[in-house]
């Protein structure tokens, strides 16, 4: 193999790389902003300042503050039991964690209908209680919980395991307690992860469009969420409408992929500093 | 042992299972206030089991574990005055040194002064003056071992516990370290066991053995005692530089046991001669060609064919230098005599015309 070789290799490679991410990537992002803007930027305010756009919004951010926050707690949980203490189905919590990855989000859409919808015994004690859930922000949030609960939990489960439980030993016989153990032991070890975690939770609930889709009802101003909102739109051959949103999305994503590069860098910084 | 002396540290009948597996069985010892004690055994024989009941970190299936007279299987880890040095000393990798020493304290709210005080102390203690801002992964494995040994002393513990404290360290700063701690230790007269695979390490630092073998102790005693009178075969191959004898009787001048499977020699059981050199007990001596030389700085070591049985051993610079290829006497002035779990100390009945079962 000879050295030019490689450097004809090499650069096709790249090529082929930067063809691909420009046709998948680029070009959508430049069409998003031109289209939006295709009106005028009078008609792209008015677009982002339209009562269901900043209904859709307010919902999707506070879809995502839930979800993230649940997903925090749950996943420090969950992290923590499966790395630091050994029990019988230890390993059935750990594969039940994924499901979601593995499962499509319509069918997750559907299985919460099948729980809390009509058909589901619990309906007429959650009606007595005046809870609705299908078709209402409720169930919003808790598709948006389902699909990204995952997310934080498998960045801090290897952290852990890496660890080992020594450290947490040695602050046990010396009479911490356990949320001393935490606050002082667990949690520096995870904090880049838990962040890193916290950010991929993030985009993915501001992005979730199947689950929700089945559980929303896409009532206007309501249940709708930007993704849902999106699509109103797109049918509705409201263009500019339905792209000054998108570009909104985008934005949002670009803000949270900057804050993943500065994590993974600043996690990575401080790993190096370990060895 | 006996029950007149008032032991510290005791185990009664201590059995523990990890699922199907016995990792202890039947272990009963007793500690001396005061007394540094190796638990010796080769790895994965149940050495850090042991040390992880007595301090509370695992719990018996069955017997009673005593410290100070009182019975402890229901203590917390945490109320049972006890010192512990893990085996990759576990600090803290998010605080400075100070505040790895200083945690046990803090968590006991000791005050601020106080505290201070103690750490300087201890600082100075170890060696480590200076270094108090630095953080675990800033130092070098002798230093981390300090740091480890001070947060484990810091509240003063009655009992501390080392598992394998050198395993992690340099085989060059090591040597160093086990004089370091032997002494620490006894300045502080604190009743100590550590944990080792290292039977020069236990010889060298420890006042009594506990030999673990397969979850079992095997003998207990001081070094000296384990070393020259095994109780059992684990035992006595377990220490020295054995070589295994497969018919021992081909030598002169041992008594026969019947049943005998093998025997054990160490080199310090065996003397050379030139074949022109003079020698006391010249009737029992065998014959044997030097097969190999090996340098060893203040002696050199042969290995010896007689009749096809491989012999080490030991001559010292002083003596008339031997070739590789010479025929040499060699006298055995005893050898262990191995039968099942037994074994048998045979001297060579040229030296000691009768045999003893010990
Ligand atoms: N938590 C545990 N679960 C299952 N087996 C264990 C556990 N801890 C130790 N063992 C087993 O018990 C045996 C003795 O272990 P250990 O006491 O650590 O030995 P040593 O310290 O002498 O090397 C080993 O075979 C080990 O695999
Ligand atoms: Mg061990």
């Amino acid at each position: 193999m000879g050295r030019k070789n490689d450097g004809v290799l090499k650069w096709t490679l790249i090529a082929i790389c930067a063809i691909f991410l420009f046709i998948m990537l680029i070009l959508p992002l430049i069409y998003i902003v031109a289209t939006a803007l295709r009106e005028g930027f009078g008609a792209y305010a008015a677009a982002l300042s339209d009562e269901y756009a900043r209904k859709a919004v307010g919902l999707t951010i506070k879809a995502t503050l839930w979800a993230v926050g649940l997903n925090t707690v749950f996943g420090i949980c969950a992290a923590w039991c499966i790395t630091k203490f050994n029990f019988k189905g230890k390993k059935i919590i750990s594969t039940l964690i994924d499901l979601p990855l593995t499962v499509s989000p319509i069918i997750a859409g559907l299985i919460f209908v099948l729980t809390f919808g009509r058909q589901s015994f619990l309906y007429d004690y959650l009606k007595a209680a005046g809870i609705s859930i299908i078709f209402a922000v409720p169930g919003v949030i808790l598709a948006t919980i389902f699909v990204t609960f995952p997310y934080i939990s498998r960045e801090i489960i290897p952290v852990l395991n890496a660890q080992g439980t020594d450290e947490e030993e040695a602050a046990a016989l010396m009479g911490a307690k356990t949320f001393t153990i935490f606050r002082k032991v667990t949690f520096p070890h995870i904090k880049w992860a838990l962040l890193y975690g916290v950010v991929l939770c993030t985009a993915r609930a501001m992005g979730e469009f199947g689950a929700v889709s089945v559980l929303s009802g896409h009532l206007r101003g309501k249940t709708n969420t930007m993704p849902l909102y999106i699509e109103l739109l797109y049918q509705g051959y409201d263009f500019t409408g339905a792209f000054a949103v998108s570009s909104l999305l985008v934005i949002m994503a670009v803000i949270v992929l900057a804050l993943r590069s500065i994590l993974e860098y600043k996690g990575k910084k401080e790993s190096e500093q370990d060895r | 042992m006996a029950d007149t002396v008032q032991n510290y540290v005791e185990l009664h009948d201590i059995n523990k299972n990890y699922g199907d597996f016995q990792a202890s069985h039947q272990i009963n010892f007793g500690i001396e206030k005061g007394k540094l004690v190796a638990l010796l055994g080769p790895s994965g024989s149940g050495k850090t089991t042991i040390l992880r009941m007595i301090a509370g970190l695992e719990t018996p299936d069955s017997g009673e574990i005593k410290i100070d007279g009182q019975v402890v299987n229901h203590i917390p880890a945490n109320k049972r005055g006890i010192g512990f040095v893990f085996q990759s000393y576990a600090l803290f990798r998010y605080m400075t040194v100070y505040d790895n020493i200083a945690m046990g304290l803090q968590i006991q709210k000791v005050p601020k002064q106080q505290i201070k005080e103690r750490v300087t102390e201890l600082l100075d203690l170890v060696s480590l003056k200076g270094l108090e801002n630095r953080y675990p992964n800033q130092l070098s494995g002798g230093q981390r071992q300090r740091v480890a040994f001070a947060r484990a002393i810091a509240p003063n513990p009655q009992l501390l516990l080392l598992d394998e404290p050198f395993a992690a360290i340099d085989a060059k700063v090591r040597q160093e370290l086990r004089s370091w701690l032997k002494e620490m230790i006894g300045k502080l007269g604190i009743t100590s066991i550590f944990v080792t695979h290292d039977q020069d390490e236990a010889m060298e630092v420890a006042d009594e053995i506990i030999l673990t073998n397969r979850g079992r102790i095997e003998q207990i005693g001081s070094p000296s005692e384990i070393y020259t009178y095994p109780k059992t075969a684990f035992t006595a191959s377990f220490f020295g530089q054995n070589a295994q004898l497969e018919g021992y009787q081909a030598f002169h001048t041992f008594g026969d046991v019947p049943g005998a499977d093998k025997a054990l020699i160490r080199p310090e059981f065996v003397k050379v001669y030139k074949l022109d050199e003079k020698q006391q007990y010249p009737e029992s001596a065998s014959i044997g060609t030097v097969e190999q030389i090996s340098f060893r700085g203040d002696r050199t070591e042969l290995q010896i064919n007689v009749n096809g049985l491989l012999i080490t051993a030991k001559r010292n610079l002083g003596e008339s230098p031997i070739a590789v290829g010479e025929q040499v006497k060699v006298f055995l002035y005893r050898i262990f005599v191995l039968k099942g779990e037994e074994v048998i100390l045979l001297e060579n009945e040229a030296v000691n015309s009768n045999y003893f079962n010990i």
